[in-house]
């Protein structure tokens, strides 16, 4: 076998344990931009899908921490962009690669970081998993509940670092919320709301579902742009007539690639309220839809999404016809209910959450979580957990129909056809990948 | 390559011909082989009218087409099957938007799915009759390998399941720290860490690396495992990175020790974790703390007087003041330790402060008063203040307040410092007195009027007032791109028009699009179509120029909203009217045939609209002046209370009911506000002369539902 730098990195840990009996705070001032990094400890980084999010200022980066060494897309035009960008930003001349496969099982990369549409990320992240790589996956985690799952399985399996990229739950004020999440926590632990818990995800407690992002029916056919592998892009999903809609940015509102605003910003939504619930390790039993019949191929609009779970604890997506302002609590329990803003039915809360311990540290920062083999605070099993609950209620919307959902076989009770969008098949041999 | 596909899939076509009883033939006299092979040659296809025109002969040649097309499907590991997966999935796309051809090809490929070479084309086959009829059976999937030797290791454990605690204290001899960390989260997640597994973990700990001795005390902190509690005290005592991972155990797990021994660490070089570990840690720390701080000193102290302050740790009050007198950490932590007890004694310091300290004892009395309401907090205040000589130290949380006699205070103090302590209210009234400031040139002020106007939700016309006044004043981009944010979410008229005018702009262009958007997605006011399309239109352009995801699908939106826009109706007198004599003295375009009063009364989409908010109050009038007339009209109520007339011959200039022949009075009088009115006063009356019958008016019409039918609508566009 080739020494690769995996297997060279491996070997040489031994003399690298001479560091660890410096304090972490050393080690940590180590790893800045201004000082010097051992390539051997400096890791590595692949993007696949570098048309949107994986162009983005924050997640197109190289420095010495964590160098970015290889790019992949099927479009042809944004792989040559990305390519140039690297080198014109970080002087990094990276490989360049149009099949996936090739930049996970290259050598030079330890983390795969996954920007593509959804319908890949199952594929990718399990497939990466087996070639024993580290995994940054955009949101939401994968597109059907048998995709995370199987995920979840690889990452374990393979002992392997997955880190879900939405932050919500561990920082930052989220979308038109007005706090972040810890005040949250601290007053739902306290227990001064009572038990169980209303979580409303609304446009009026500053949520929006982007119904923007819904799909067209019949699209007519159109010639496949020279600079597109179109089957490629497609990958597992079924080979439709191309029409530009369905591809770049607008493929949000396709249920073969993803499922609109629900399925696409959901996970940004609901993680959090997974935590604050303090839900990270069950599923909701039930959820029920009040939308129009949906199209089978192009996402609509629905009015409200309904999840219980088995303590009667509920989340309650309100879309359409929801977004007028109006005092809508964002969490209702039986003894108080807390607003936008955190405005809250309790007197005095501030000063009570003040008073109280704040929530367990967590593991947030990726690099150190790869470096040291911990697991991230959002990970490939709660990361599972809350791409379910979206996925449930896309099942649900898709359906139009209650559904009941069995946490231990993450299945649907008693709807065959529920629980064949639990498992979708995959087109050709991407069915041989998962 | 392309090419050769093509021959490929000929080849592969010659052998079935033979087997496939297909010989039906179609108006072109092709047997459905043909048909096949003709549809298969051109794809995938590159437009509509090619896909319309193959698929239309593909269904009408089900099921036979699709049985060939399935048959030719081959094992997943052999070929790709694309072509042929493009052509049965337009076929059955096809199919399931023109129902006469459902059944037949549903048919052919129910025929087709049990001969399927494979899973992977049998599931496909089975997505295509989904598609179709939706009741097919849930599809198996297979476990693929992994990479060695995690993926074994975790298959092992998993077979053992509930008995694979000594295979998980074995693999802690692995030098792969992936593999030893693996089997201790297997543990975790499997609920699998009792007190005897932890003891043989810790059995094992001598052997490991200062990582792997981390690595196991970090778990048995993630699994609160009580009973290693004298093992992680050890492990502190020894230092090294061992010791960093116990004392974040120690905070995970608790209990009094544990907050002992954390507190003693607060000296030492591993004091940013310990005061981590007690800023979570669950549990009581006040007498701790408290008793802590009166025999520390230096670096420990200062953090414990932060862990005081942070967690609110009101018994350590009296000895936080007492050692503010000569330490500054300690003078930062009172405004997290003092209530409203402490007032007389925070405000006596603050008077009394010097230097730097002044700002820690505001930010004291701030909090000391925070859990009393309003008013009380403004009394408290206020009386401290009188009492004080430095008064204008107290300004600020006077402020802050929020009253009505707070800002009644500070602005008939006036001073500089008064106004700039006005920046901390949000009550409206201190808008007047930070206006006037902002007109002397005072930035800060203009910045504090801004968000204050801008923040007003009670009333969309009065935040426009203010942020047009404040548009005026505006010197630099960043102010302009506040207060247009702030339009967006103001939906009248007006904000439309103000945002306009800034969409030429080169800085603030885009910003001006993105309220433009905002504005006409909320607006239920009428405005003028020709300016909608006209700042629309910008606005698209802006948009596309500005390129990131989201901007796609506005300009997505904008073209749809532009190309529902209606124009202005255009009215014109009937035959009969014609006939009559009649005039027209509105058109629905414009204002020509008036004078008067054109700012109030605008024309807008075939109605002549009037507000209030427009501008000034006075009439508008007809240009001629007539003799004897019959004049005709309609009108509607677009908000509760609306009061004008009809003034008939009247002098220019003056009150019409008084001072010209007469007003026909129209008034919402089911008003409210009305319920006193005089029976010459109603709607109909020639006001004070002549009272009308009463009438009851038809519901008002709501804001964004059609006049003429109710129905919800968004102006100048259909839905």
């Amino acid at each position: 076998m080739a020494l690769n730098r995996r297997t060279f990195l491996k070997r040489t840990a031994a003399a690298s344990a001479l560091f660890s009996i410096l304090p972490r705070e050393v080690m940590g001032k180590m790893g800045g931009a201004n000082n010097f990094v051992a390539p051997s400890d400096q890791l590595t980084r692949g993007i696949i899908g570098v048309g949107g999010i994986g162009r983005s200022s924050h997640h197109f980066a190289s420095d010495q921490s964590c160098r970015l060494v290889a790019l992949c897309d099927v479009d042809q035009k944004h792989l040559d962009s990305a390519v140039a960008a690297a080198k014109k930003n970080f002087n990094e001349t990276v490989k360049a690669y149009h099949d996936f496969r090739e930049l996970i099982h290259d050598p030079n990369v330890d983390i795969v970081h996954i920007a593509t549409p959804p319908h890949w990320h199952g594929l990718m992240s399990v497939e990466a998993a087996n070639a024993g790589k580290d995994i940054f996956c955009e949101k939401p985690m994968t597109r059907t509940i048998g995709e995370g799952k199987r995920v979840e399985e690889a990452v374990k399996r393979n002992a392997r670092v997955f880190r879900l990229n939405t932050w919500f739950r561990f920082k930052d004020t989220f979308y038109g919320l007005g706090t972040d999440v810890k005040p949250l926590k601290k007053l739902v632990d306290s227990g001064l709301l009572g038990w169980p818990l209303k979580v409303r995800i609304s446009g009026a407690t500053g949520f929006t579902w982007k119904f923007y992002w819904v799909g067209k029916e019949n699209l007519e056919v159109q010639p496949i742009p020279k600079e597109l592998d179109y089957d490629l892009w497609l990958g597992p999903a079924p080979y439709k007539p191309y029409n530009i809609h369905r591809t770049h940015q607008t493929f949000r509102g396709y249920f073969d690639y993803d499922g609109g605003g629900l399925a696409d910003m959901g996970q940004h939504y609901i993680d959090p309220v997974q935590y604050i619930l303090g839900k990270d390790d069950t599923f909701p039993v039930k959820v029920e839809i009040d939308a129009p019949q949906q199209h089978p191929d192009a996402v609509g609009i629905w009015r409200t999404i309904t999840y219980t779970y088995e303590d009667g604890c509920q989340i309650i997506l309100e879309g359409e016809g929801f977004e007028s302002e109006g005092k809508v609590p964002y969490i209702e329990g039986p003894k108080g209910k807390v607003y936008k803003g955190f405005e809250c039915t309790i007197p005095n809360v501030q000063e009570l959450i003040n008073e109280m311990p704040d929530p367990e540290p967590r593991n947030t920062d990726f690099l150190e979580c790869v470096r040291n083999r911990r697991q991230f605070a959002l990970n490939e099993s709660n990361g599972h957990h809350s791409a379910t609950i979206v996925n449930m209620g896309v099942c649900a919307l898709r359906l139009n129909r209650t559904l009941h959902f069995d946490p231990k076989t993450q299945l649907f009770i008693g709807d065959e056809a529920a629980n064949l969008l639990v498992n979708q098949p995959m087109r050709g041999e991407w069915g041989k990948m998962i | 390559m392309k090419k050769t596909l093509n021959i490929l899939l000929l080849a592969v076509l010659m052998l079935t011909v033979t087997a496939t009883p297909a010989f039906a033939q179609d108006g072109r006299q092709r047997t459905t082989q043909t048909i096949v092979q003709d549809a298969l040659a051109l794809m995938p296809l590159q437009t509509q009218a090619d896909f319309n025109r193959e698929m239309e002969d593909l269904a009408k040649a089900a099921p036979q087409s699709v049985e060939i097309l399935a048959g030719m499907l081959q094992p997943t590991e052999k070929a790709t099957n694309n072509l042929l997966e493009y052509a049965i999935n337009g076929v059955t796309n096809y199919a399931s938007a023109n129902a006469k051809y459902k059944q037949a090809v549903l048919d052919g490929l129910r025929a087709a799915a049990p001969k399927a070479p494979d899973q992977y084309v049998r599931q496909f086959l089975q997505s295509q009759i989904r598609l179709l009829a939706g009741d097919e059976k849930p599809i198996e999937f297979v476990q693929h390998a992994g990479a060695a030797p995690y993926a074994q290791a975790y298959d092992n454990l998993k077979a053992l399941g509930p008995n694979a605690g000594p295979a998980i204290v074995k693999t802690l001899k692995s030098k792969d720290r992936a593999l030893r960390m693996q089997a201790l989260k297997f543990a975790t997640a499997n609920g699998l860490v009792t007190d005897e597994l932890a003891g043989k973990a810790v059995g094992m700990y001598k052997k490991q690396t200062e990582e792997g001795k981390a690595d196991i005390i970090c778990w048995l902190g993630d699994n609160k495992v009580e009973s290693q509690k004298p093992f992680l005290h050890k492990v502190l005592a020894q230092g090294g990175q061992p010791a960093v991972a116990a004392i974040e155990a120690l905070g995970k797990i608790g209990g009094e020790d544990a907050a002992t021994a954390l507190i003693a660490q607060l000296g030492g070089d591993n004091q940013q974790e310990a005061f981590s570990a007690l800023l979570s840690f669950r549990g009581d720390l006040s007498g701790q703390v408290t008793e802590a701080l009166k025999v520390t000193t230096g670096q420990q102290q200062n953090r414990l007087l932060s862990l005081a302050s942070l967690r609110r740790i009101k018994s350590a009050a009296p000895v936080v003041f007492d050692l503010a007198k000569d330490n500054p950490a300690a003078r930062k932590a009172l405004s997290g330790v003092v209530g409203k007890e402490d007032i007389n004694k925070v405000a006596g310091l603050l008077d009394a402060a010097a230097g730097e300290e002044m700002s820690d004892y505001q930010k004291a009395l701030s909090a000391s008063i925070k859990s009393l309401d309003a008013k009380e907090q403004y009394q408290a205040v206020s009386a401290e203040m009188k009492k004080a000589a430095n008064k204008e130290r107290f300004y600020p949380i006077l402020a802050s307040t929020n009253t009505n006699e707070s800002v009644e205070e500070l602005q008939k103090i006036g001073s500089q410092a008064a106004i700039k302590a006005l920046l901390r209210s949000t009550n409206l009234k201190a808008a007047a007195p930070l206006l006037n400031a902002a007109k002397t040139g005072d930035n800060n002020a203009l910045n504090g009027y801004i968000n204050l106007m801008g923040n007003y939700q009670k009333n969309a016309d009065a935040r426009y007032d203010g942020l047009n006044t404040a548009m005026q004043l505006a010197r630099s981009d960043e102010q302009k791109r506040v207060i247009l944010s702030f339009l967006g979410s103001t939906p009248t008229r007006n904000a439309f028009l103000l945002a306009g005018k800034y969409l030429d702009d080169k800085n603030l262009g885009y910003d001006a699009a993105v309220a433009e958007k905002n504005i006409i997605n909320k607006t239920t006011e009428d405005i003028e179509y020709e300016v909608v399309k006209e700042n629309l239109t910008k606005a698209m352009a802006l948009y596309k120029a500005h390129g990131t995801a989201d901007d796609g699908y506005a300009v997505d939106e904008l073209k749809k909203i532009i190309s529902e826009l209606k124009p202005s109706p255009v009215y014109e007198l009937s035959d009969e009217e014609k006939a009559q004599g009649f005039e027209l003295l509105f058109d629905g375009t414009n204002l020509d045939n008036f004078v008067g009063n054109k700012v109030g009364y605008v024309p807008i989409n075939g109605c002549i609209n009037v507000t209030a908010n427009y501008g000034n109050e006075s009439n508008l009038y007809t240009k001629k002046e007539y003799r004897d007339f019959i004049f005709r009209f309609e009108f509607c109520f677009l908000r509760p209370g609306v009061n004008n007339g009809v003034g008939i011959r009247t002098p220019m200039g003056v009150d019409a009911a008084y001072e010209g022949m007469c007003e026909c009075q129209i008034l919402d009088h089911d008003a409210p506000m009305y319920a006193g009115l005089r029976e010459y006063q109603v709607h109909g009356s020639v006001y004070g002369v002549i009272p009308a019958k009463r009438i009851k008016h038809k519901p008002r019409v709501e804001p964004g539902r059609d006049p003429c039918s109710g129905q919800p609508h968004h102006r100048n566009r259909e839905r």
